[in-house]
Order: C-alpha cells, then structure tokens, then sequence
C-alpha cells in the first residue's frame, strides 16, 4: 500500500507539451488515472480539446493551452495560464519535438532552415520551458522535469543530422538540469521512447516490430506509467537519468537478430 | 532465440494495462540477498503493491539468515504470502532447490530480484585470487544462476520480470574496488545478454543501478564515514534504500517494452562530470 501511495500524484498539476496526440495524449491520460491535473499544450487546438474531452472523461481536470513552444512569449504565457488556472505546476513534462527537417537525406541537402528550425522544435522548445517553470518550482522547493528524447539521442543514425543532435542534446540538458536544481528540490529525468508507431502505415514501414528484440513495437500507453513513476515520489533516488522504453533497441548491437554459435567444448 | 529474417514474422502479442497502474496482485517474486538493505527494500516494496514475496539469502552466513527471516516477517506482517529461503547463491544446487521450492509452494515465479550487494574495497595489491573469485561469486556468477534457474519456469510462462541491482560503480571509478567494480560491470553486461537472448520469451531483463546508499557495506555502514561521503554526492545525501525498491516496482509492473535498460537510482551522481 505505501509504496503504490507514492506513485499517485493526488493534487499535483502536470504541464504536459505535445498533449495533442500520440505519446503526449496517453501520458495525458495516464497522469489523470493517477490523479493529476492535466494542463497540455500543443500546436493545434482541435487535437488538443479531445485530449482534455478524454481525460475529463475518465474523471480528471483537464485544461488546454494552444502554443508554439519554439516562442519563448508563449511558452511564458503558457506557463502563467497554468498557474492562474491550477494554482502551481509540480510537473513539466517536455515532449513536444518530432519532425524529421531534412534528415534521411544527405547532409549537403539540408539546409540552414531545415537545422535550426528542427534544434528549435527539438531542443530549444525544452530549455524555454524549463526555463519558464523553473523560478516557480525553485521557490516552493519542489517540482519535476521530465524530458523526452528518443533511442536517436543515445545512438547515431544512418542520415540522421538533426534529430539526433537535437536529442543528444535533450539527455545532456537533462543531466546539467538535474545537478544543478537537484538540490532545490527540483529533480529532472529523460524518457527516450524507441518505435511508437501513431498510424498503420508507420506500423507497416516498422514491419510490426519485425526487427525490434521484442518482436513488437510500443503501444502509446505503455509510456503513461513510465512518466507517472517518473513525476511521482516513488522517483525520488532518480535524478539526470535517461530511461530507454525500446523494447531492448538501445541494449541490442543493431536490429539483427543474429546471435553467435560457438559450442561449449570448442570455446576457449 | 533470435529469429532468423528468413522465417515468417509474427508479431508478440500485445500487453495489457496492469489494473491498478503499479499493483503487482497475484504475482509471485523471489528476491536474492533479500537480508540486506536493498533486498529489504525490494522485498516489502514488492510486497506493499501486492505480490508474494519469497526472500533467499546471498550467502547462508548465520547473520545474514537471520536477516532474511526478519524480512520474511515483515512480508508476512503486510499480509503476502512468504517465504524464508537459507540459500547460497553462488552455488547452483542450492539455487535450484530453492526456486524449486518457490515452485512448489505458490506454483510461480514472475518477478526475480537480484538483490545482494557483496562490497569488497582492498587495494589491488593485496586482492588474492580467491578474494577476487569472492566477488565475483558474490556480485556476478550469483545473479546469473538465478536468472538461468529462473528462466526455464518463466519461458514456460511466456512471462518474467527480472531486476538485477547493480552499483554505480559498474560504470564509474573509485579507488580500492577493483574486483567490486569488475563484479559489478559484469552485472550490466549480464542484463543486456540476457535481455536480448530472452527477448521474444516476455521475460524483460533489467538493472537498477543504485549510488551508495544508507547501510551499504564500506560506504554507508559508518555515520561519519557516510557524512564525508554524503559531501561528495551532487544530492549531498546517500540513496534511502526504498527508493530502489520502488524502482524494483515500476519495472516488476511495467508492460514489456523495458528491457536490457540500467537504471540509475542515484540522485545525479552519475551524472555529472
């Protein structure tokens, strides 16, 4: 009993980016099964009333904040509507990112545009939220970061530029953000999901999860619990810590599948 | 064993939502080094959210079965079934009669902890080959019997969660632990192997990698040794061993897609330069 009261999150505000879909939609979700009030923050305003419709739906507090999080202004709005509509922020849950800007091609193809405007999606969105939240959870003396990077910030990738700079950049960010605000209370961990397909077609292009070492690809909601330990109290000890969620992508040498044959008496 | 690209996929099947979030009713553990105070911590965290818990000793040194009937109790007092296995874990007779046993009383493992801690701190000089197969046998050829003894049950279950602790020092230095810190990084690699050679069985293969922690043998069993030590450490504090328990929960309860990861319960001391 004790241990599973520390991973609820009974009054606790959760300003949630990327709520609109996918991952950000069933952290969302999972924040409010533990008690949370949800306050999301996206792009598009349609995507992100049927988050708050779900969320209300299974009895939680919801509220819904259109915003470009590569606008410093309105990452600062943002954050001063959620404390006016909730009264505080316990969590920040940075997962806003996405778009591959000129990766898959050669490098000599991307363009400047294509770079800085992905790093400023991808990395620069997560150090102006952080920013913006950090005096309030500084002075109360508590507060939770969670960043979301990718299995592209651990490993390099096959014409991957951006993307993997942006996130290497998210787990390290990760690390100086817990060092230095773990002892005003402020503890702060990265999640780095590997193949979370959103449609068929990508589920497809993943083969099902053919060459993923568990032999299926992530399910949205298998994110949520993983970003409630982390936001919870039962996360105290973690601090500047990635936790991959890659079905064993990242622990793998490759998607091979191959394993060496060597019999016992030859092996020396 | 890995599947070949030449023969038809199939995808594994999908998990479900575990109801409540982090609950673990209905399962059964076995928690190895369960007298220490990170096997404490596991044992009646794991037994707090739900499961029945046997706890076994690392080595059956009188202090130590004392401790694990102690933790055996506690389980008790929180109304799971348990179990108080005298058990040395570096010897694999003993090893299987004791999962045997853990069989034959609730006709399940799901959850094996790995949870002994067997601090050696000498300087290199004075290690002798038997001190350093000490440690060895203690921190590594102890939890590699477990997860093989284990692991026939839990392939036959098409489920396992299996949670290996291991030490920072698996993965950063400090003097006079050479045959600890070896043991130790032996332990990471164990998890990632394994978590890959198990990997389309539904067994997960995970770490939990705690920073020097309150009561730990050479760091925190001393007040004022742990104090200086406390003042080196980014949180200025030693790891309350609960907090790995809980770690232990959030894996045992988590949906699969978490395997061959070293988490670190550690308050940041990895990760700074």
């Amino acid at each position: 009993m004790a241990v599973l009261d520390r991973f609820r999150l009974d009054d606790r505000v959760v300003l949630l980016t990327g709520a609109g879909r996918g991952l950000g939609r069933a952290a969302a979700l999972a924040f409010a099964d533990a008690g949370a009030a949800v306050a999301g923050a996206a792009r598009t305003a349609e995507q992100l009333d049927e988050t708050a419709a779900l969320v209300r739906e299974r009895g939680g507090r919801a509220a819904v904040f259109p915003t470009d999080v590569t606008d410093a202004a309105a990452v600062q709005a943002t954050v001063e509507r959620t404390l006016d509509e909730f009264g505080r922020i316990d969590v920040l849950v940075n997962n806003a990112g996405g778009g591959a800007q000129g990766d898959g091609a050669p490098l000599e193809e991307l363009s400047d545009d294509q770079w800085r405007r992905g790093i400023d999606l991808n990395l620069t969105s997560q150090m102006l939220c952080a920013r913006a939240v950090l005096p309030h959870m500084r002075e109360r003396g508590s507060g939770v970061i969670i960043n979301v990077a990718s299995g592209f910030g651990l490993r390099g990738g096959r014409y991957n530029w951006m993307y993997v700079s942006a996130k290497a950049g998210v787990v390290n960010f990760t690390r100086s953000l817990a060092v230095s605000y773990g002892p005003d209370g402020v503890r702060t961990n990265c999640i780095a999901p590997g193949i979370f397909p959103h449609t068929e077609q990508a589920l497809a292009m993943w083969r099902g999860g053919k060459y993923i070492p568990v032999g299926r690809v992530g399910l949205a909601w298998e994110m949520g619990p993983l970003a409630v330990w982390l936001a919870s109290d039962a996360a105290a000890g973690l601090n500047g810590e990635t936790i991959a969620q890659d079905g064993g992508g990242l622990s793998a040498i490759g998607p091979t599948g191959w394993a060496p044959v060597v019999a016992l008496e030859d092996a020396d | 064993m890995p599947e070949t690209p030449t023969e038809e996929f199939v995808p594994r099947p999908n998990p479900q939502p575990n109801e409540p979030m982090f609950g673990l009713d209905g399962r059964a553990a076995l928690v190895v080094g369960g007298g220490g105070p990170l096997g404490r911590a596991a044992a009646t965290a794991l037994a707090e959210a739900g499961a029945d818990v046997a706890v076994a000793s690392l080595r059956a040194g009188a202090g130590e079965v004392m401790r694990v009937n102690s933790v055996a109790n506690e389980v008790w007092s929180l109304g799971r079934g348990n179990l108080a296995i005298t058990l040395d874990a570096a010897d694999p007779v003993s090893v299987e009669a004791a999962v045997g046993r853990v069989l034959d009383e609730w006709g399940r493992i799901d959850i094996l902890v790995n949870a002994g801690d067997a601090v050696q701190a000498t300087p290199i000089e004075r290690i002798e080959v038997e001190d350093w197969q000490r440690a060895v046998e203690a921190n590594l050829l102890a939890p590699t019997l477990c997860c093989r003894a284990v692991g026939r049950h839990m392939r036959l279950a098409g489920f396992g969660r299996i949670v290996n602790v291991a030490s920072v020092l698996a993965s950063r230095g400090m003097a006079n632990t050479t045959a600890y810190a070896a043991a130790q990084a032996g332990v990471l690699g164990l998890t990632r192997a394994l978590a890959q050679e198990w990997a389309r069985t539904g067994i997960t293969v995970n770490a939990v990698q705690v920073g020097f922690y309150e009561g730990q043998a050479g760091f925190g069993d001393d007040p004022q040794r742990a104090a200086e030590l406390a003042r080196m450490l980014p949180a200025r504090a030693l790891i309350d061993p609960a907090d790995a328990g809980a770690a232990v929960v959030a894996l045992a309860a988590d949906s699969g897609f978490i395997t061959g990861e070293v988490i670190a319960v550690d308050a940041a001391a990895g990760a700074r330069v």
